[in-house]
């Protein structure tokens, strides 16, 4: 009964009806308000700036956008006026992450929806459909504190492969390969490793899609993506877009022992990278984060 | 309440010669506060930054604002804007032989 009650008012809030949460919303942003606390990432440092690794250091603030052009003026969100924005530098490879961070309230499925669109910076008249390399969602998660088994740090990381070296590729992909990390500093306290790097990436099985990237660099149509995470076994359990629902069976997540100072962590990240040099843009109107904790 | 948002777009890099920040959109400030903070600096030579601003973050015009960069390390330099019409970017010139590491940071409300 109270699912029922809970999914027909949920269904008659146009904030709210375009999305299928789980019972607990965590958060919804649609930037109507602000910028939500999402905010910029920057490699982990101790002392000086200097020792930030490389794939770090182009990364800058989040922008609430009306995602305006030249042509056309302001496109506007689809919620209303702003989305939040994350460029790329104009460098080839170029990648830009932003991020919430939050905690998980309990062991539980984790979902995250949201209303996103890429494009290309609109600085040449022409398609420009192969000049965004990539897009996705990555979440960095921890076990609680005190687990039977050893604690993991986990990193379910997720994107779509838009083009590479003018070729489209227009296919979902997942990373599971863990990178290196490195020692920052002298303390032995602070490491950092570029997890969001390109290499390693794997196809997901049927991951192939076209998406609607509508004939100009300045035409923005907005895409609903879904993607779920047990967090018990850190396994992806959703992966959707649009009209697709992909099978994650064979989704490996990232993941390493867990890290000290992490407990129960929750971080929601959505980057793009460029493939030319030329930057990209993700925008997204807005995303809900919820999960099916306390309902026993 | 008013939304207030503070952008950092420089953090810690090196300037040499004619450099420029990545275009910043934040149309719904209605005034921002740039502050430039020297993190190190080399010996020489006074340098500036001039603020321009941009209908589509494609198109540049000079918005007349310019900061002097502080030559001591930890010294803050700032410009006060109102009406940018929505984008915004500095644009600085270090003289030949000198450099400077910055932070750039943006106090936007509205």
């Amino acid at each position: 009964m109270l699912q029922v009650l809970q999914r027909a008012l949920m269904q008659a809030d146009p904030r709210l009806s375009r999305f299928t949460p789980l019972p607990r919303i965590l958060s919804f942003d649609d930037f109507s308000n602000g910028m939500s606390g999402w905010t910029a990432l920057t490699g982990n440092y101790e002392e000086t700036l200097d020792n930030v690794l490389p794939a770090f250091r182009g990364m800058y603030a989040p922008q609430l956008s009306c995602a305006t052009h030249w042509d056309t003026g302001s496109h506007g969100g689809l919620s209303n006026s702003y989305a939040l924005k994350i460029a790329t530098r104009s460098t080839r490879g170029a990648l830009n992450l932003v991020l919430k961070r939050l905690t998980f309230p309990e062991v539980c499925t984790i979902q995250v929806e949201f209303y996103a669109a890429a494009k290309p910076e609109a600085n040449e008249l022409r398609l420009s459909d192969r000049d965004v390399g990539s897009f996705g969602i990555l979440l960095d998660l921890q076990d609680p504190d005190r687990t039977e088994a050893p604690g993991r740090r986990a990193m379910p990381h997720l994107k779509y492969r838009n083009a590479r070296d003018g070729k489209l590729i227009q296919r979902w992909q997942y990373k599971s390969s863990v990178e290196s990390p490195h020692q920052v500093g002298t303390t032995g306290e602070t490491r950092s490793h570029p997890h969001f790097a390109d290499e390693g990436w794997q196809d997901i099985q049927d991951g192939h899609q076209i998406l609607c990237y509508n004939e100009l660099p300045t035409k923005l149509n907005w895409h609903y993506v879904r993607m779920a995470v047990d967090l018990r076994s850190m396994k992806v359990t959703a992966l959707q877009c649009n009209d697709r629902h992909f099978n994650t069976a064979s989704i490996e997540t990232m993941v390493m022992p867990a890290w000290p100072n992490l407990a129960c962590m929750l971080n929601i990240c959505l980057f793009c990278e460029t493939a030319t040099d030329k930057r990209c843009f993700y925008y997204v109107d807005s995303i809900l984060v919820s999960g099916d904790w306390g309902h026993e | 309440m008013n939304e207030a948002y503070t952008a950092v777009i420089v953090r810690g890099e090196r300037w040499e010669g004619d450099v420029e920040t990545e275009p910043y959109e934040a149309p719904w400030a209605r005034e921002c506060v740039v502050f430039i903070r020297t993190l190190e600096s080399s010996a020489s030579g006074p340098s500036s930054a001039q603020v321009l601003i941009s209908p589509d973050g494609i198109h540049w015009a000079r918005e007349g604002s310019r900061v002097e960069l502080p030559f001591h390390a930890g010294g803050v330099a700032f410009a006060k804007l109102t009406n940018f019409g929505h984008f915004l970017k500095l644009r600085a010139s270090i003289p030949t032989g000198a450099w400077r590491k910055v932070m750039v940071t943006l106090a936007l409300k509205g």
